[in-house]
């Protein structure tokens, strides 16, 4: 029986590795502090594995054939995606896969009635980078993503995330092998709106509700009030990233999760944060 | 302007999507715009709005937003893409001031 070890959910905004120092100065240092906790937080559970959930910004997933998860089965992969080099201001890595978890997630979740596509080519840019070097910034920890469509509607809605990452609780306690560590990391949000109406904006109200919620385990309430339009409220084409936070709420059961950082950063373009479940 | 206008089967979504997957790509962009919107099939509504960086009538037409800051990347560069980057400042440009 593999255990699920670490289930945590952050930010992955670009300025965090790109333009950090425009931010004022207790923000930085909010950031940086915060960061470095659920980087520790994550590598003291000593995974062996990260199963990771994040938005994909049309980067993989084209828009004439977007599934709502897309898990990738490569046994390695390099990242940052070439042209976002620079916009990241991130070396190139290479962090290793796990095609059999990845794989055996997608028979496990078939059986429960969920489809995930499968692909071992995916790209990354801020979605996994940006988490991985400031988390995990020895790339030692093998990644099993999945992209999620949080970005071209029809997208999954909140209750649909949070039942997935039930289901693949259940599958990580009970089909992968035994002694297996599992960490379920969500990356995406907070409010944000690349290239829409708030693209200048945060909505920093919005964020702290929605913290809030999560750090009292008003899973009932989120569920039913982070309908697609409340979240597109708070910025419209970024702020549904945080479906992917769903899903480890749903592994965790609804459960209560302790808010490590946030930090309401307008020169990112994005609320910046992170939270651990126990 | 928002994600649900966005017309999937536009080819300049399919151009932006592919450009940023290949540094080819991202070349070709550079040398042979033209070439690259015809192989794409873009109508001439769409190259005339990629040839005057007219990133509203690019909304307009129903290219996803998040594409559009990558468009404005793909003109201007993508380093330390804070506010005062030159992508920034062609986006608030075309989209933010002529709305006020």
């Amino acid at each position: 029986m593999a255990e699920l070890v670490c289930t945590m959910a952050v930010a992955h905004a670009p300025g965090l590795t790109g333009w950090l120092d425009v931010a004022p100065e207790a923000q930085q240092k909010g950031l940086r502090d915060g960061y470095a906790e659920l980087g520790r937080l994550l590598r003291e559970s000593k995974p062996d594995v990260i199963l990771g959930f994040a938005n994909d910004h049309i980067l993989n997933l084209p828009l004439d054939n977007t599934p709502d998860f897309c898990i990738g089965t490569a046994s390695e992969w390099h990242g940052p995606a070439p042209w976002f080099l620079d916009w990241l201001n991130i070396e190139p890595y290479k962090v290793g896969g796990n095609p059999e978890v990845a794989r055996t997630i997608v028979r496990e979740l078939d059986r429960r009635g969920i489809a995930f596509a499968f692909r071992d080519d995916l790209l990354f840019d801020d979605n996994f980078s940006v988490p991985l070097t400031t988390l995990t910034p020895s790339y030692d920890i093998p990644l099993v993503p999945v992209h999620m469509n949080c970005i071209v509607p029809p997208v999954p809605s909140a209750p649909r995330c949070f039942d997935v990452g039930a289901a693949v609780a259940e599958v990580v306690r009970n089909a992968l092998p035994a002694e297996l560590r599992v960490a379920l990391l969500a990356t995406g949000g907070l409010s944000h709106d690349p290239g829409g109406p708030r693209y200048f904006q945060i909505d920093e109200a919005f964020d702290r509700w929605f913290l809030g919620l999560i750090e009292n385990g008003e899973a009932g309430r989120a569920l039913a009030e982070c309908t697609l339009e409340r979240l597109r409220a708070a910025g419209d084409g970024g702020t549904p990233e945080l479906l992917a936070w769903f899903v480890p709420w749903g592994a965790a059961r609804g459960a209560k999760a302790r808010v490590v950082c946030y930090e309401p950063t307008a020169t990112m373009r994005c609320g910046m944060g992170g939270v651990i479940w126990n | 302007m928002s994600i649900s206008d966005v017309i999937r089967t536009l080819p300049s979504n399919r151009m932006v999507f592919d450009v940023r997957r290949d540094m080819a790509l991202v070349r070709r962009w550079k040398e042979d715009l033209e070439g690259l919107m015809a192989e794409y099939g873009l109508s001439e509504e769409e190259r005339d709005a990629f040839r005057r960086e007219d990133l509203k009538k690019l909304a307009d037409l129903g290219v996803h937003p998040y594409f559009l800051t990558q468009i404005t990347r793909l003109y201007h560069g993508s380093a330390r893409n804070n506010q005062a980057s030159a992508a920034a400042q062609a986006y608030i440009r075309a989209l933010v001031e002529p709305a006020k």
